[in-house]
């Protein structure tokens, strides 16, 4: 450090108080939810999580009882066929962007994935609620249930629009351009040699492709990890697709709530029972650990599979 | 032969598989922006020229009313954002580039893209403790750090990687002339880097428009009532739109569609800007 100029050193120090307000609200942020949330899992212990009961009182504080499970299982069970049905998704775009779409509109195509990945998440929300779930409900979920009852997932009669099933699509269709772009970004990343060898052995596109994605596979599971993320903290469109209501059942046509629609509906008058903002705050460290961990080993695995291909 | 054959069928095969999956992945797009230009252009006629300013009307009115101090809030709430998150994500990203081999530098620049994982609604749960409680009542300014915390990462990125890339050889020129750091960084890179800060601004401008979760707990949501002064509630078009579509009222509805149309405007303007600007975008 002592070959640095004095100025420079004084710029630093006068650049320090942004980073410790940076650090701040994230030691913040971890200190109000474990703090607020200490009371219910001292009062209910592991059972706020593995119970469904949601059993407010405005009159008796004695007798009541919060437990989230179904909330978590719904985050878990939306995000994950959300999922399912965006990664076939993301892979295809992916191919379609670099190998079959003409130079000139490649450009074009990327743009609309990057406005589509911007969009207010309440404008996917306005037109899930009103336009896309009643139309979901006609034409796939009546017959899926008509043909394929005998599958738990689809064991159950769809009764009203906004379902599981409902919230999954849209978080689908939300989380396909992000995806997307991490995969493009990977799937460009390779090496122009590897391209040349297997181009030069003869192979058809669909063979070529089928050995560039073999070799991103790392780099897909993360982008599917940090999707995984990001879908289990959307809260606004599933709050006005997925029903908002506590059941605990396989059936994906049957209205549920997820952990960040919970916090979405419930904080607000949550204040006038004794224990429900604690059960509030509780759940959001939750979804916060859920967060965190996921996109931890997302990145973990990108950066890895980066620096393996920086050796090869 | 044969071989040969299924070789070139298997391909056709998935070339038309891969160009049907893209399109069926596409297609909202369109759908939800005809949705928002045909219902939303249908309440904006209705509405006329004073749907911009007119506040919204009474569930049970015929009049559609507009959305006025909304698109005020919007507007303020986009402002106030970029003024409380530009100084932040600015000298965060100059410490990271300019000082990388210190441990501190590069802890805050990890820990500032980490703001991006953690979900929008805790942010406003987070405001909502630290701001609002204490202040007894919501306000713009807790709308307005809110927003700034959640476009902080998108604003960081972007404005590191445009310091980060001013090539090396302008740097050297720079110190060569004997500038200091802060000299240097003010004189010459924020000129080399413009680019880059002002889509790190656009960005910014982006999110504080459209975020919903984290105005939930922090704003209030006053849509009767013009601006009234920092500490005091406010509204925004996403929020209008959100609580909007889950009442029962018809008006309503037509109230939120309209919004859903300046909504997107809003955004598509913001976007573009953005994409003349830099080539890649991170949303």
């Amino acid at each position: 450090m002592t070959s640095i100029p004095r100025s420079d050193k004084l710029f630093f120090y006068a650049l320090l108080p942004f980073a410790g307000i940076v650090l701040s609200i994230f030691i913040l942020l971890l200190k109000i939810l474990v703090e607020n949330s200490l009371p219910i899992f001292i009062r209910e212990g592991l059972g706020f999580i593995t119970s469904n009961i949601w059993r407010p009182s405005e009159t008796n504080s004695r007798i009541e009882y919060y437990g989230i499970l179904s909330p978590i299982v719904g985050t878990f069970y939306t995000s994950l066929i959300a999922l399912i049905l965006a990664l076939p998704a993301s892979i295809a775009l992916t191919v379609f962007v670099n190998e079959y779409v003409p130079h000139r509109f490649k450009i074009l195509i990327v743009n609309l994935i990057e406005v589509m990945a911007g969009l207010p998440t309440v404008l996917y929300g306005l037109w899930g609620a009103f336009i896309f779930a009643p139309l979901l409900k006609d034409y796939v979920m009546v017959p899926l249930n008509n043909y394929f009852w005998f599958i738990p997932i689809f064991s159950c009669k769809p009764t009203t629009p906004s379902t599981m099933f409902t919230a999954s699509v849209i978080l689908a269709i939300m989380v396909t351009p992000f995806i997307t772009s991490v995969i493009r970004e990977a799937y460009e990343a390779i090496p122009l040699s590897y391209r040349e060898a297997a181009l030069g052995i003869g192979t058809t596109k669909y063979e070529y492709v089928k050995i560039m994605l073999t070799m991103i596979k790392p780099a897909i599971l993360a982008a599917v990890l940090l999707g995984f993320g990001r879908v289990a903290g959307e809260t606004i469109a599933v709050s006005m697709t997925i029903g908002n209501s506590f059941s605990l059942s396989m059936c994906l046509f049957e209205p549920g709530y997820t952990i960040s629609s919970l916090i979405a509906n419930q904080f607000g008058n949550a204040g006038f029972y004794h224990y429900m903002t604690y059960a509030l705050y509780g759940a959001g460290f939750i979804l916060l650990i859920i967060g965190l961990t996921l996109n931890s080993i997302g990145l973990y695995i990108l950066v890895r599979w980066r620096k393996s291909l920086e050796e090869t | 032969m044969k071989r040969l054959d299924r070789r070139i069928i298997m391909d056709r095969f998935f070339k038309y598989l891969v160009i049907v999956i893209s399109l069926i992945a596409l297609m909202p797009l369109f759908y939800i922006i005809t949705s928002i230009l045909v219902h939303g252009g249908s309440t904006v006629l209705k509405a006329g020229i004073s749907f911009l300013y007119e506040p919204p009307p009474s569930p049970l009115s015929t009049n559609v009313g507009g959305i006025g101090p909304s698109l005020l809030g919007t507007i303020l709430l986009m402002t106030i954002t970029i003024i409380i998150g530009l100084p932040l994500a600015f000298f965060t990203a100059v410490l990271a580039v300019e000082y990388p081999n210190s441990i501190i530098a590069k802890f805050v620049g990890i820990l500032t893209r980490s703001f991006i994982e953690i979900p929008t609604i805790l942010i406003g749960v987070l405001v909502y403790t630290i701001m609002v409680l204490p202040m007894g009542r919501f306000s713009a300014i807790a709308g307005a750090i809110a927003l700034a915390l959640v476009s902080l990462p998108y604003m960081y990125t972007h404005i590191e990687n445009a310091l980060a890339s001013i090539p090396w050889i302008y740097r050297e020129a720079a110190y060569g002339l004997g500038l200091t750091k802060p000299k240097a960084l003010f004189h010459i890179f924020m000129g080399i880097a413009r680019r880059g800060i002002v889509a790190g601004i656009l960005i910014g401008l982006a999110k504080a428009s459209g975020e919903t979760a984290p105005l939930l707990f922090t704003i209030g949501g006053s849509r009767h009532s013009y601006f009234q002064g920092l500490d005091k509630p406010i509204d925004a078009i996403p929020l209008l739109i959100y609580e909007f579509a889950q009442t029962p009222y018809n008006i309503y509805h037509e109230v939120a569609w309209g919004a859903a149309l300046i909504l997107l405007l809003i955004y598509l303007g913001v976007f573009a800007t953005l994409r003349l600007l830099v080539k890649k975008v991170e949303l």
